[in-house]
Order: structure tokens, then sequence, then C-alpha cells
């Protein structure tokens, strides 16, 4: 009888999700997280299983986890340093990026840091040209001489980015011969092999933060293997990746780009699972964290996925779940400017020293406060009795701002809480329409600690008819990577036209990243049911810039059938930009393919059936709408399938707190998510 | 929470979220919808939310241009006698209300009604890639009347219930070289303004018709309080400050832009009184004489949200701005003057704003930036004779050194929002070869921090009749300045053939007919140091020479750095050189050329010039500005504005249609 194990390492609680293989039901845990110690909350919370749940560690069959410990290497710049060898005459590419400055009002903005310094890159002596052939062969010596400055001046790891490598990486691969032969043993990352695609900047500075990131993840991968091990659990370490798919935990050694945003993706991988039991079509997930919310679409209960994603200020450009970060998390900070105008963010309290309320030296007024000075929080035990709410504290840091306000302390309570959720309608609104979707057909579907007490507020600002806080929130991300299946993403920079002479062409490269897929699949992985083959390609008009990357369908790809591939492109044109023009030439760039291997998936537990309204545990006070009323105070173990009642209610549960606004419904569904939905109010609004 | 008649000023902050979130929606609207190039990658585009009276009360803070945040519809909004519900309107005409500022910017907007009443507009703007006139792209140099650079609408209604005028179509379609573009980016700027009519609408019925009024003016209000309490910490005072383009036409002599800054408690004077008579090309600026038009004030909204980032932007930022523009200037110029290059001397006017303000706030502004920035276009054939005409990128200069840090390497200052192409693309897309791509060692002015070092393009053209364009160019003899010490930045350049007999120095030239096999480098201005450069720390020299920013022979000259060709520091040689550098720290270093330019042109002979040429009818002003350029080239040694009105009375007795002779001022 096997058990499947999926753990998302959070800053401050490592979450496990537990699927039997048999009975398919799925269960829970909560221990601390270890940052000093990696490994160690994995065993915490093995451990648990065996004492909760009977669980002993031979039975554990699969193993995956999600981390942030790629993104926090970049983000406190704690990576190796690293060389980077380019083209001759082409060594300023870190320096000038895409030459745009992040704040365009800001007479002194900067790009941020390469994180390779201008000192460490040497050009080396070789040219392709665009087609890929040969103008000037490599010269051994520009190698020999850049590897042995690089040694000299402490490298510990070297990239090596030259130009068109995507198209012909011979020149790359065989620049690393030569490093291996002078310096045996320094790790060594060439743009091609980490992931290649055209547009030199960004090939180089994606190459460059696999490499900085390398040596910090392997060691971390190392020990968490080590751990699970040592504590006897047979399955082989896995983890998810930033397209929201799983691989090896020994891949994610060398293949670090592939794993970066592996936390943030976990997260939304869930969400989409759970979307998909709802049968929700569009549905955004929000993940209100300390300092930041993290949002992303899901449609049919797949994420959306993008390139360029942000990790810091620094940009990823391997196939990511596209998760838009907005500056503002429940422990971000209100004040007052000098007209009196009341601002959230973006400094935070984070979760040192944290809101005010959380008694751990915070005296700033916090988003969190001012829903604790309403009364929202506070009323039941937070974090499995980690954190205990001194109201008090939150009332004495929110009084620091109404002199200013000239407000009671309520009363700026929740214009604060006003404030943070118009900051989230803006940030969301530019969102929607930049993804083209209507928000009047999406839910809203909120996890992370803050984000269940904020989700209504926001949906309704949104006008999202409806609002699903999941059964667990905090353990969304566990069940993440439990239910990610496993994938990896193939590429080839082709740049063809699309005409019936290219067919052989672009079928040879499909075959070739098929045939890697399968590789990649069995040998690596050592999967054994079916593959599963998506293949797409990057199409753009010919003369345009951008591309779109377009799903292909696999009869039209060995059809060699041109007119259905054009169509393909025309109708996702038409679909993101409102418009196609079928008859002009279209450019193929890159050619894709996705291989992924389908993982069993849990069924989510039906709760107790109930009828009626449920028995609050007690009424409590709440300042809402500018006076203090009765609020019904409910425990979330307490609700039952199908009962239903009246907002405004406040519904705690041991990982966060979901407030339910005045004029919304809750209703109790089969697996025990509350289903929010604002009463109707149109008769009210066609006499605006 | 909000009540319907009075705003809580405490809760501003959800209204601006909310109007910000409506010119973000219009925006990301447009730039899906849009078929054109520049508005998807360079982004030259602006949505707004506009008052009744054409004030710009929301626009998208990191979205589009940079340009029009204060955007003053006024004008263009009174040409139209009758608003209609349901209505949109456009104007491309840079002399019909001063709102379109050259020929290819078509703004259009709609009026959002409620209940009959006129509550705001919505609008937004496009530059098209194309609209006719007398060259490709409607936008050259060498042009010299509007009416060469491509059809002008005047302020109309284009759109109603659904359906375009199409005697407006037809007519545009006759007009431009790429109707099928035009037409799409139309066509997205309705779906742009419709959008944010619908937000609009979602606004008032959420917080109320009465609450959405009273916020258009509470928003302006709070921008005017933000940026007065902003200029109330720069000290008062006059600060007088002039830059140049390096050519005011083809093979021209300078354009001098000159402003003299007056601080007075929350109150700015921009007086350019002493800029240059409007042009005989298209660098002119049509502002009208607006004392706060956009294209006039874009410096002082970079420089008080340098101060201060959480400043609120919109037209109320600008509220306390009060310029003197001359009619007849470049500042100010009357129709028929051509203006499709205005964007060279809106830079040049920035740049001189930005060393008044320099003075004023030398310990929190920078030197200059490079501040001039090329636009490249390749026009070539391929193997196949295909012909292929493509933007390969901008070559700009780097950030000026400012009282921290050294200046940004590449682009930076006034010049941040522009975006550059892979090598790998340009070379794909366009039948060129590119030999290097880069930063050019030593061109950032020496200093305490260093000006940004600035950008460098080589590459090759392989087909005949190839034609190589570089817009905006400029920079070429005048460099970006360095302050307190710090120095010039190096200049730009543009050659064919840098390497061998064929070379030819191409100055500031705008467009070369290439031959195969020809070469051409670009570089772009260096920004200007901050600070005396003995005093930059040896081991920062050390630094940027290992780096590549300066080359050994820089270290040594500009920093007093010596350091053998096997790269050891010899400590003795640095602090003998060091010590020659001395304590003197120049207010502003100008570099050679300006220096030696302004012996001749001093202070006292622009005066004088300026105040013939103000006398005179402006359709003669360019040809006398010329005629005087001519006569007048001794440095000043005695006589000084003298030689200017000699200059002027030989000119004038050759032609009895100008006065004969003009008082000197004063």
């Amino acid at each position: 009888m096997g058990q499947r194990i999926g753990v998302d390492i959070g800053g401050s609680f490592t979450d496990f999700a537990i699927l039997d293989e048999d009975t398919r039901t799925l269960r829970a845990l909560k221990v601390f997280s270890r940052p000093d110690e990696p490994g160690a909350e994995i065993a915490a919370g093995i451990r648990l299983a065996g004492e909760r749940y009977g669980i002993s560690p031979d039975q554990v069959t699969y193993f995956t986890h999600g981390t942030t410990v790629g993104v926090n290497t970049v983000i406190q710049r704690k990576g190796v340093k690293l060389a980077l060898f380019t083209t001759e005459n082409f060594s300023d590419v870190l320096e000038l990026g895409r030459l745009k400055l992040p704040a365009m009002f800001d007479l002194l903005s900067r790009r941020p840091d390469p994180l390779v310094t201008r000192d460490m890159v040497w050009g080396l002596s070789e040219r392709l040209r665009a087609d890929g052939s040969v103008m000037r062969g490599l010269d051994p010596e520009s190698v020999a001489i850049a590897t042995r400055a690089a040694l000299a001046a402490g490298a510990e790891g070297i990239v090596i980015a030259l130009l068109h490598a995507y198209r012909n990486a011979e020149h790359e691969l065989e620049a690393k011969r030569l490093v291996a032969g002078l310096a045996p043993g320094i790790p060594v990352f060439t743009s091609a092999e980490v992931w290649p695609i055209i547009r030199e900047y960004e090939r180089t500075t994606t190459a460059v933060i696999g490499g900085y990131v390398q040596p910090r993840i392997a060691h971390y991968l190392g020990s968490l293997q080590n751990a699970l091990k040592g504590l006897g659990v047979p399955a082989e370490a896995r983890l998810t990746k930033s397209n929201g798919g799983v691989m090896s935990a020994e891949q994610g050694k060398t293949d670090c780009v592939q794993m970066i945003l592996s936390g943030t993706a976990s997260g939304v991988i869930g969400a989409g699972f759970v979307a998909k039991a709802c049968e929700l079509r569009e549905c955004m997930s929000l993940d209100v964290g300390g300092t930041s919310a993290d949002v992303a679409l899901i449609v049919d209960g797949e994420p959306q996925y993008g390139m360029g994603e942000y990790i810091g200020e620094h940009q990823i450009h391997v196939p990511s779940i596209s998760v838009t970060s907005i500056g503002e998390g429940g422990g971000s900070v209100a004040w007052v400017d000098e007209y009196g105008v009341l601002k959230i963010g973006p400094e935070s309290a984070g979760s040192t020293p944290g809101p005010a309320c959380y008694g751990r030296g915070g005296q700033k007024p916090t988003i969190t406060d001012a829903f604790a000075v309403c009364g929202i929080i506070g009323q039941a035990d937070l974090g499995y009795n980690a954190v205990k709410v001194d109201v008090e504290a939150a009332r004495r840091a929110v009084a620091t701002l109404t002199g200013r306000t000239g407000q009671t302390i309520e009363e700026t309570a929740e214009a604060i809480i006003k404030v943070a959720v118009s900051g989230m309608y803006a940030k969301i609104t530019g969102l929607v329409t930049r993804f083209g979707v209507d928000p009047r057909t999406t839910a809203m579907m909120p996890f992370g600690g803050a984000g269940p007490m904020m989700g209504c507020l926001v949906a309704e600002e949104m006008s999202m008819p409806e609002t699903v806080v999941p059964t667990t929130p905090g353990v969304l991300a566990a069940l993440g990577g439990l239910v990610a299946d496993l994938k990896n993403d193939f590429i080839r920079t082709v740049f063809v036209d699309l005409a019936k002479s290219e067919i052989p062409k672009i079928q040879q490269v499909f075959t070739e990243l098929k045939a890697a897929g399968e590789n990649w699949l069995r040998d690596d992985q050592g999967y054994d049911g079916e593959g599963q083959v998506t293949y797409s390609a990057d199409m753009r008009y010919r003369g345009q810039s951008h591309d779109i990357e377009t799903v292909l369908p696999g009869a039209a790809v060995w059809a060699g059938d041109v007119a259905a591939l054009e169509k393909a492109f025309h109708d996702a044109h038409e679909k993101v930009y409102g418009h196609a023009q079928r008859e002009a030439p279209v450019q193929m760039v890159n050619l894709r393919l996705v291989m992924a291997g389908r993982t069993p998936k849990p069924e989510l537990p039906h709760i107790d059936t109930g009828s009626g309204t449920p028995i609050p545990l007690k009424e409590i006070r709440c300042w809402i709408s500018g006076r203090w009323i009765p609020v019904q105070l409910y425990a979330r173990k307490d609700l039952l399938a199908g009962q239903s009642f009246d907002g405004p209610a406040v519904i705690a549960q041991d990982d966060t707190t979901t407030f339910v606004p005045e004029h919304h419904t809750v209703r109790v569904d089969a697996f025990g998510h509350l289903r929010i939905k604002k009463e109707s109010s149109d008769a009210a609004e066609d006499n605006n | 929470m909000l009540q319907k008649t009075t705003i809580n000023r405490a809760m501003l902050q959800v209204l601006a979220d909310y109007c910000s979130a409506t010119t973000e929606a219009m925006a990301h609207t447009l730039m899906r919808t849009a078929h054109s190039s520049f508005v998807k990658e360079t982004e030259d585009f602006t949505t707004q939310l506009v008052t009744v009276q054409g004030e710009t009360f929301a626009s998208p803070k990191g979205l589009g241009a940079t340009w029009f945040t204060n955007l003053d519809y006024g004008p263009a909004l009174r040409m139209i006698d009758h608003y209609e519900e349901g209505a949109i309107y456009l104007t491309s005409d840079p002399y019909s209300g001063h709102v379109a500022t050259h020929a290819p910017d078509v703004h259009a907007w709609k009026p959002v009604f409620h209940n009959g009443e006129l509550v705001c507009f919505v609008a937004c703007h496009v530059h098209n890639t194309d609209v006719g006139g007398a060259v490709p792209a409607s936008l050259s140099r060498s042009l010299v009347e509007v009416h060469q650079e491509g059809i002008r609408i005047p302020p109309m209604k284009v759109w109603q219930n659904g359906e375009f005028d199409q005697n407006l179509l037809r007519i545009i379609d006759t007009n431009v070289r790429m109707p099928e573009q035009n037409w799409g980016d139309l066509n997205a700027q309705i779906a742009c303004l419709n959008t944010g009519e619908a937000k609009v609408r979602e606004m008032i019925k959420r917080f109320g018709i009465d609450v959405i009024m009273a916020c258009q003016s509470e928003l302006l209000d709070y921008a005017e309080a933000q940026a007065r309490k902003i200029v109330s910490t720069i000290p008062d005072g006059e600060y007088f400050f002039a830059d140049y383009a390096d050519e005011d036409s083809d093979g021209g002599v300078p354009c001098r832009v000159a402003v003299t800054l007056t601080v007075k408690g929350t109150e700015l004077t921009l007086d350019f009184t002493g800029s240059d008579p409007q042009l005989g090309s298209s660098l002119n600026m049509p502002t009208g004489g607006n004392p706060r038009h956009a294209l006039v004030t874009i410096a002082v909204v970079l420089v008080l949200s340098t101060l201060d980032p959480h400043l609120v932007l919109n037209a109320g930022t600008t509220r306390m701005v009060h310029a003197i523009l001359p009619e007849g200037t470049v500042m100010n110029a009357v129709a028929p003057a051509a203006v499709g290059m205005r964007s060279l001397v809106v830079a040049v006017s920035q740049l001189a704003l930005l060393g008044a303000f320099q003075q004023a706030l030398p310990d929190r502004l920078a030197a200059s930036p490079g501040g001039a920035a090329s636009l490249l276009n390749v026009k070539t054939i391929d193997r196949s004779g295909r012909q292929i005409m493509a933007s390969i990128g901008p070559v700009s200069g780097g950030g000026g050194g400012s009282p921290q840090r050294d200046g940004v390497e590449g682009s930076g200052g006034n010049r941040s929002f522009l975006r550059n192409t892979p090598v790998e693309i340009n070379e794909v897309e366009v039948p060129i070869h590119i030999e290097r791509y880069g930063l050019v060692p030593d061109s950032g002015g020496a200093g305490k921090y260093r000006g940004g070092t600035a950008m460098l393009m080589e590459f090759q053209v392989f087909s005949p009749n190839s034609v190589v364009t570089a817009r905006n160019r400029n920079r070429t003899r005048f460099a970006s300045w360095g302050v307190l010490g710090g120095k010039a930045g190096m200049t730009s350049s543009f050659f064919r053939n840098p390497d061998d007999a064929r070379r030819q120095d191409l100055g500031n030239i705008d467009v070369v007919r290439c031959n195969p096999g020809d070469v051409i480098r670009i570089t772009g201005p260096g920004g200007g140091g901050y600070g005396n450069p003995a005093e930059r720390p040896v081991q920062s020299v050390l630094s940027d020479l290992h780096a590549g920013f300066i080359s050994r022979n820089g270290a040594a000259h500009d920093y007093g750095v010596i350091v053998s060709a096997e790269g050891n520091l010899d400590v003795a040689a640095t602090e003998l050189a060091r010590a020659r550098f001395g304590i003197e720290s120049k207010r502003f270093e100008f570099g050679k050329d300006r220096e030696k330019y302004e012996a001749v042109w001093t202070g006292e002979r622009y005066d004088a010039l300026t105040t013939i040429l103000l006398t005179l009818p402006i359709t003669w002003r360019f040809y006398v500005k010329h005629r005087i350029f001519e006569a007048v080239t001794d440095e000043v040694g005695s006589g000084g504005a003298r030689a200017v009105f000699d200059a002027y009375s030989a000119i004038a007795a050759r032609h009895p249609e100008l006065p004969a002779s003009v008082p000197p001022a004063n």
C-alpha cells in the first residue's frame, strides 16, 4: 500500500499532502520549517505522518516537493562567483540588457546589477552567422586566455553564451570541452544547453541565473536526498518545476533554471486542481502572504504560461507558470502622506517583526492589524497556536495614524482595508485586460495566510461572481506538487517560413525533440506509462517582432498540413490580439515539444453532509461599513457539505481566516470548499 | 464608506487606484489590439482620463510614452461645438490646439455622459508608422513645411454608433503608405476608448456621480499640492542654462535652447527667451505658447518624480509651472513650420532645463545624460530580391554621473524608455552583419562619479542602394556636460568605413545611401561626469579598467591612475599625477567644442541676436540668423555684441524689406 507525498517548504511552515494510492484519500500535515537545517522539516513531517496516520517511511513510493531556495539565492544575491564567456565584441550583453530602465520617471533609475560583473566577462574569438554557419572558427587560444584569467579572478563557475548558439551549439560545446581540459572540475554551463532560445540577452541571463544558483541548489537537494535515505524512504526525491511539472531531484541539481520558481508554481498547480474539481472555467488565484500577493490565471484547471517571469529584479526566460506579484501582503505597512492621503506599502513588516498584533516587536500598522482592529481576525487561534493575536497592539499601531486621518481607530482601520483592496483591484484590473479575460465570468480563489481574509473584498471590487476558498488553503501548494505530472519542455529555434518546402525540416526537428522527450521520460525519470506529447511553435507574421506560442495539432504536423498549421496560428493571433491577417505569410521561430507522464491524481475527499445553517462557534462584533455589528463566527471544521449561511461572517481555521462581507452567501460544497457569492444587485444597478 | 457628496481625503487613494486601473485597462486594450510595431514594441502611445476642461487627471504609470502625463486637451476639445454621447473625436494636426505635436500622432477622445451630463473624456494617442507626406514614415529633418509631413486631421467627429466616418477613412486611405496599419491602429484606439468609457461608467456606479465629478479636481489638487511641496524644497533663485542641437537644419549652424528657471516659493517660471528662432527644418516644437505645454514640462515632471517617487502625475503636477515661450521660436513655432522631428529639440530643451535644475539641486541631480539617441533604420534587399525595411534599434548614450553613483551604461536619464533590438533578431531579419555591439570605453565623462559609457553599433550592408537612416542624430559636436569638476562625456559619432581609406565622417547626417560592403559605425554620446575625477578612489578606477569601461590611457589621462602594460598600479606615479589634478572644480565642464563655439557665440552676442530676431517678421528670422552666423566668426576680443549688430546692418542694407537698424536692448 503506497503513499505519495507532496511537500511545500515555506518560510514559516512546511505543509504535507499525503495521497493513499489504494484509497485515493488525501491527508494533510503541517510542521515548522527549518531553514537552518534543510531536510529536518521533512524528517519531522514523516515522523508525524507515522504517529498520526500510521504511515511508515518505507511505504512512501513517491515524494515531491516545492522549494524557494533558488529564488532566495537570487534575491539575496548569495550565488557563486561566475565568469561569462561571450562572443568577442559582444561582451556588454549583460550591462545593456534590453536597454530600457525600470522606472521611467526617475532620472536616476538603474538596471539591476548583473549577476556577473563586467570584469568577469571575456570575449572568445569566434563568430557564427545567423543561419548557424561558421564565419570565424573558435580560437582555442582565446578560450585558454579567458579560462586562465577567470580562474585567477576567482571564478567558481563559467557560463559560455555565444551569438547564434541557439542555432548551432558547436562552438559553445567546443569551448566547454576546452575549459574542462584546462580547469577540470569547474562547473561550466552553455547557453544552448540551458535553454536554446533566440535573443542573446535573454538566453545569456537565463544561463547565468542557472549557473549562479546551481551549486547552492545541488547542495540543498543533496542534503534532502540524504535525509530521505536516512529515514528509509525508498522513493526518489522529486521537485516541482517552474513549468508546473515535476522532475527528479537529480535533474534539478544540474537543470536549475527549470526549478527556480518551484515554490510559486506549486501553489498555482494546486489551485488549478481544486478549480477543476469545482468545475470553474476561469479562475484567478490570489496567494496573499506577508509581503506580497501572487496572482495567476487558471483556465479549465490549467495555469497559464509565460516567459520572462521575474525573480526579484531579474527575469528568467524559460516556460513558467505565469504569476504576477503584487507588492502588497498582510504585513504591508499603512501610512499617511503629507496631504492626508492614506497609502499602503511598499514597506512591509514581513514575518519579522510582522504585524503589530503578532506581538513580535512590530510597531507599525499593517493590513493584518487593520483586520484585527475590525475584529475580523484574532477571534480564534491562528497558525496552529503559533501566533496569538494581540488586538490592543493592533489598535495602538493604527492609532498612530488617526491624528493624520482625522478618524477614529476603527474608521482608520477600515480605510486601510479599503485602500489595500483598491490597490489589488488596480493591479488585477491591469492583469485581466492584458490577458483579455472578463472578470464577470471569472472566479476568485484566495489562499495563503492572508488570502481568504481579503479574497471576497477583492472579488467584489472586480465584479467577480464567486469566491472559492479551498478546504485547506495552506496545503494547496503541497497538493500542487502531488498532482503535478512529470513534465519537461524541449525547444529548438528554426526560424523558417511556414511553407511546404520547409515541412521536412519541421518534421525532422519534431522527430528529434520527441526522441529527446521519450529519452527523458523513460531513462531519466524512469516512467513506464504512456507519454503525452504536446506540439507547439512560437509563430509570428513575417516582419513582426513578437511571437505567439501556438499549440499545433499533432496530426497536422505529421501530415505536413500547412493550411492547418497556419490556421492554428491565425486563430491564436485572433484570440490574443482580436484580429488576424489570414493572407499574410507566417514564420516559425521556435519549435517546442512538451513531454508529460501523467501521475495518479487523488480524489478530493468528500466531507460529511449536513443541512440548513451551521451552528456558529459564537457571535462576535466586527466593525463593518462604519459601525460595530454582530457577526457569526464559525469553525471551519464544524461546517458540513450542503450547509449555507449569510454574511457578514468570519470562518476560522488553523491556517487562515475567511471573511464574508455583508450581502454575501456562503455555501459549503461536497469537498468542504466555501463557495461565496454576492447577492445579485442587478436591480439596484439598473436604477443608477 | 465613501460619502456621496464630499470626498474623504484619506480615501483619495482608492479613487486614484480606480482611475489608474481604468487607464491601464485602456493601455492594455490598445497594446493588445494595435497593429503597428510603434505601439507594440516602442510603446509610443498614451491613454488618459481628461476633465471636461481638458486637463489630464489620470494616466498609467509605466505603460506607454512618458511625455503626456499632463497633456492639456482643452484647446482641441473646445474646437468641437457640441459633444454627442457615443461619438468619438480625433485630431492629428499640430496646429489645431497643439494637442497632437506632429502629424503621425493621432489623438482621439470620447465623452462620457451620465444622465445627459458630460462627466469627463477618455482619451488616447498612437504614433502611426506612416501618415503619408514627402518621406516614408513621414519624418525627416530636411522638411520645411508641415504640409510635407503627411495628412493632418483637424479636430472632428469620426465615429458614432459603431460606425466610422467613411469619407474620412477614404481620405486617409488615399494619403498614407500602409493604410491597413493606420486602419488597424485606429480600430485599436476605438477599442481602447470604449474600454475606458465602460470603466468610467463602472466607477460612477460604484462611487456615485458626485464622487466621480469631485474626485477629478481632488486628484489634480492632490498632485499640485505634492508638486508644490517638492518645489518648496528647491532653493529659490534664478538659474540660467543653455544647451544646443549640433545643427538646426541639414548642414546648418547650431540651434540653441536657452532657459532661465526661476524658483520662487512653490512656483517655477521657465523663460525660454533667448532660444533660437523657428527653423527651416522640422525640429520645431508646436506648443502654441501654452505655459504648461506637455512638451515643455517633461523635464519638470522627471525632476520632481526623481525627487519624490510617490508624486502623482497629472495636469496638477505642473500647475505651478509658468513657461514663457516666445512666438516664432523653436519653442513655439507658428504654422506652417515643419515639426516632425520636434523630438530632437524637445530633448535639447530637457537637457537645458536639467542644467538649470542641476544648479539649484547640485546634491540631488546628475550631470547631463547622453541625451541623444539615434534611432537606426535599414532599408535593403535580401538575397531573393525582397525589400526589407526594419528598425535595428536605438544607439544611445550613458546616464550622467550622479551625486552618489556612476551613470547608467548605455542609456539613462531622459531616454530611459528606449528598448533595443537583439543582435540575433537583427541578423535574422535584416541582411546585415553586426560586427560589434556594446559600450565605448572612455566615453563616460570622468568624475568622482563617472558618466555612463555610450553605446556602439557597427554593421555591414551587402546590397546596392541600401539606405541607413539615423533619426535624432545629435551630440557629435556639443558634448554632455559634466558638473562640479566632472568632465564632459565623449561626443557621438557616425562613420562610413571607419577603418579603411574610404573613411567618411557622416556627422549628423540622418540618411546615408550605402554601397555593398559598406561598414557603418555609430556611437552615442557618453554621459557627463560628477565631481572631480581626482576624488574617485583608485580602486574604483582600477575596477573600471578591469571592466573595460575605461582604457589604460583613460585611467592615466582622465584619473591620474598609472597602470603598467602588465596591469600593475604604479603607486608613486599615481600619487604624483593625481596631485597635479588639483582641487579645482568647475561648475560645468562643456567640452572643447562648446568652449570654442561659445568663445565666438558668447551670451552677450546671443542676447544681441535675440534682440534683433524678435523684431523681425517670423518668416525672415531663420534666414537672417544664418547670414549673421556667416558674418560673425571671430572670437570675442573686443566688440562683442557690436559684431552682431554690424552684421545685421550689413544684411539689412541688402534687403530693404528688413528694418534698417535694430536698437540694442536696454
